[in-house]
């Protein structure tokens, strides 16, 4: 092969977008009614993993997660090893597990799918969580609406018990471990991880300091002790990581910089199929639109990729966005949790980031000054704007509170709200613009989407 | 009420609720239940949200001052931090005393692009309620709520335990009459699911 050849075959493999289908992993028995009872996911090739997890070095499965690549899929896209490696190895107290299933992130729906229907899945990997890093206990915080999930997870885990999968001295080999689950009671907040552990303690769902003011939770959590806490799907990965070995994992999504194995993303908006899809990282986000059998209702206008916390891009961008972590920063974006709506061309962004405004407003905790009065401050102008009565220079203004807000928040609720917002300013000024302008929005909307209170 | 949370000396945090003050009211089933649920935990106080769903579901689906009281009283915290606690989450029925079934219409980004506001406008004129309020009758409470994380079945509502989605106005109107012939309360039956849930099939 002349040089020229092997440049243009290493051009087409890195640079042009190539096809890829959906690659189901996690969900690939997810339709499966059995896979939700034990004896099913026996029959799949269930808690072999555990039993293979039992005989390793604990510290062989801790690296494993480091040489599988597998980063957070909660939202921030952290190396899952920074947490694992960081417990501490000689243990002094209790070290507790905690799975964050407070799903709350508008377009997300991927955890609620992954509880119903699998399971079996997050206990066994919160099992090998609990051999690996010494764990006592594991709590399941799951939100209040997810009865289904709870309910399945609730079996799941009665069977487990029955079985001697969680318990004493379980399948005789010496660990202990348990897994309780707790309710939330209807705040987004309590999905940022130190909400979550004031939440668990039994208090307001207010987030705590964090590092460097603070230690990090592997070394005081919960109950001020080293807790390792994870999303339902970075959970779900490990028996995958342990049966298949982390070379395997990490050959997935070898095509990004830096993102491995595969990501479920639930599409929602204006499209033909919604649902959660899995795809291996380094496939298109056109792709994606694709399997959800494209856009309704006209043509495609806007794209949030990753949860409504995460800035809108334009179709010209959807057309050339790569789904990994590093690879979303290149059109100014963001994988975050997955939830990738899709909004076609009567589409107003001035109501979108009205709404997604009005949400930050809702559920900020009311603890630091910037959000809890930017919040509110951000969504009487979109409100007045939206209404018609938008005056000279608000544009300007909005952008300056939720610059305000960005960076100077206590905790990261502050710049989700701040970021969609500066975000539908960027790429749709005109919009915003000439409805301070005209009174009206610019773009014909369908009636269903008239409505605002 | 009031006495519970007046000051035992000036300056002095509230006293410990006393016994002969409160009116208990958890069944005994639900007393047995609550000790299940503390041991799940290192701390009683761990075990306040726990304890203010079964509170929930004892009490009828209202968070009164006495089931604060109670639940406060039984693991061993002040009044005012359980109330806290009660009033900072959206799914505590604490201020209110919410209807015999709770229409929870999730009026957020997916389901405001999918027709949310026109089924609101649909269930404040066929209630004559808006958000947060419960008809005259008692029967139903509407409550406009924050992504329900169902978006692929926009526009969708939470009624007690179940979602539906996507509703259009007749299935809505179906659904309020199922839900008039219902003989249970939803919320009730929901605080139900959420204590039973949390707790091991022997600790039942
Ligand atoms: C406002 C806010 C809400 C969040 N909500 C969730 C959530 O619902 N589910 C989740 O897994 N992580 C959520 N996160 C991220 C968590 O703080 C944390 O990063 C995550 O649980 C860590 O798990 P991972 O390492 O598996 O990603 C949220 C973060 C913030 C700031
Ligand atoms: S940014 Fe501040 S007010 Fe907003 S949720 Fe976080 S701590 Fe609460
Ligand atoms: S926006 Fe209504 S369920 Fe997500």
């Amino acid at each position: 092969m002349s040089r020229l050849d092997s440049a243009v075959i290493g051009l087409g493999r890195s640079k042009l977008p190539f096809s890829m289908a959906e690659y189901k992993l996690l969900l690939e028995h997810s339709k499966d009614p059995t896979f939700r009872t034990l004896d099913g996911y026996k029959a799949k090739g269930g808690y072999t993993a555990l039993t293979k997890a039992l005989t390793m070095e604990r510290s062989a499965i801790v690296d494993s997660v480091k040489a599988a690549g597998l980063r957070g899929r909660g939202g921030a896209g952290a190396p899952a090893f920074l947490k694992w490696g960081g417990m501490p190895k000689e243990k002094k107290t209790n070290h507790y597990l905690i799975c964050n299933a407070d799903e709350g992130e508008p377009g997300t729906f991927k955890d609620k799918e992954l509880l119903e229907n699998c399971p079996f899945l997050l206990i066994e990997g919160m099992t090998i969580g609990g051999f690996a890093v010494q764990g006592d206990v594991g709590y399941i915080y799951i939100r209040a609406e997810y009865m289904d999930g709870a309910k399945a997870v609730r079996n799941a885990l009665d069977e487990a018990y029955a079985a001697n999968l969680l318990g004493k001295d379980i399948l005789g080999s010496g660990l202990n471990f348990d897994i309780e689950i707790h309710m939330g009671a209807g705040s987004y907040e309590c999905g940022e991880e130190t909400a979550l552990m004031s939440s668990l303690m039994g208090e307001r769902g207010m987030p705590r300091l964090k590092f460097p003011s603070a230690p990090f939770p592997v070394v005081s959590g919960v109950f001020e002790k080293p807790t390792l806490i994870h999303n339902v799907e970075s959970y779900s990965n490990m028996p995958f990581i342990v049966n298949n070995g982390a070379e395997w994992f990490a050959s997935l999504g070898a095509s990004t910089k830096n993102s491995r194995g595969t990501k479920i993303f639930s599409v929602s908006g204006h499209v033909n199929k919604p649902g959660n899809y899995e795809v291996e990282f380094g496939t298109p986000l056109r792709e994606l639109l694709e399997l959800a059998g494209g856009i309704r209702g006209g043509k495609l206008k806007a794209c949030i990729p990753g949860g409504s916390s995460v800035p809108v891009i334009t179709a010209e961008d959807v057309d050339r966005a790569i789904l990994g972590y590093e690879e979303m920063g290149e059109v100014k974006s963001m994988v975050g949790s997955g939830g990738c709506m899709f909004f076609n061309e009567h589409t107003d962004m001035v109501k979108l980031a009205w709404r997604s405004a009005l949400f930050y407003a809702n559920e900020s905790c009311g603890k630091c000054t910037p959000c809890r009065e930017g919040t509110r401050w951000m969504v009487q102008i979109l409100e007045r704007i939206c209404r018609g009565d938008g005056r000279p220079g608000d544009v300007e203004l909005l952008k300056q509170v939720a610059s305000q807000i960005d960076g100077r928040s206590f905790c990261p609720l502050g710049d989700a709200a701040a970021w969609p917002v500066l975000a539908a300013i960027r790429v749709f000024p005109q919009e915003f613009e000439y409805f301070v302008e005209h009174g009206k929005s610019m773009v014909d909307s369908i009636p269903s989407l008239i409505g605002v209170p | 009420m009031s006495e519970l949370i007046t000051l035992s000396k000036s300056n002095q945090r509230p006293a410990q609720l006393r016994q002969e003050d409160l009116k208990l009211q958890f069944s005994e089933r639900g007393v047995k239940e609550l000790d299940a649920l503390i041991s799940h935990y290192p701390n009683k106080k761990a075990c306040i949200l726990p304890g203010l769903w079964l509170a929930q579901r004892e009490y009828g689906g209202f968070l009164s001052g006495d089931a604060i009281a109670e639940v406060a009283f039984r693991l061993d915290r002040h009044f005012a931090e359980v109330e806290g606690v009660a009033t900072f989450y959206s799914l505590y029925n604490a201020v209110h005393k919410p209807g015999k079934h709770k229409i929870e219409v999730c009026t957020c980004l997916c389901c405001h692009l999918n027709g949310a506001w026109n089924l609101r406008d649909h269930l404040v004129k066929k209630l004559g309620i808006r958000h947060g309020e419960t008809t005259s009758d008692g029967m139903f409470t509407l409550e406009e709520v924050e992504c329900l994380n169902t978006c692929d079945r926009a526009p969708a509502i939470q009624v007690g335990s179940n979602y539906y989605g996507p509703v259009n106005e007749q299935q809505m109107d179906e659904l309020l009459d199922t839900l008039r012939k219902t003989e249970e309360s939803t919320v009730v039956q929901y605080a139900a699911d959420v204590v039973k849930v949390q707790l091991r099939k022997n600790e039942v």
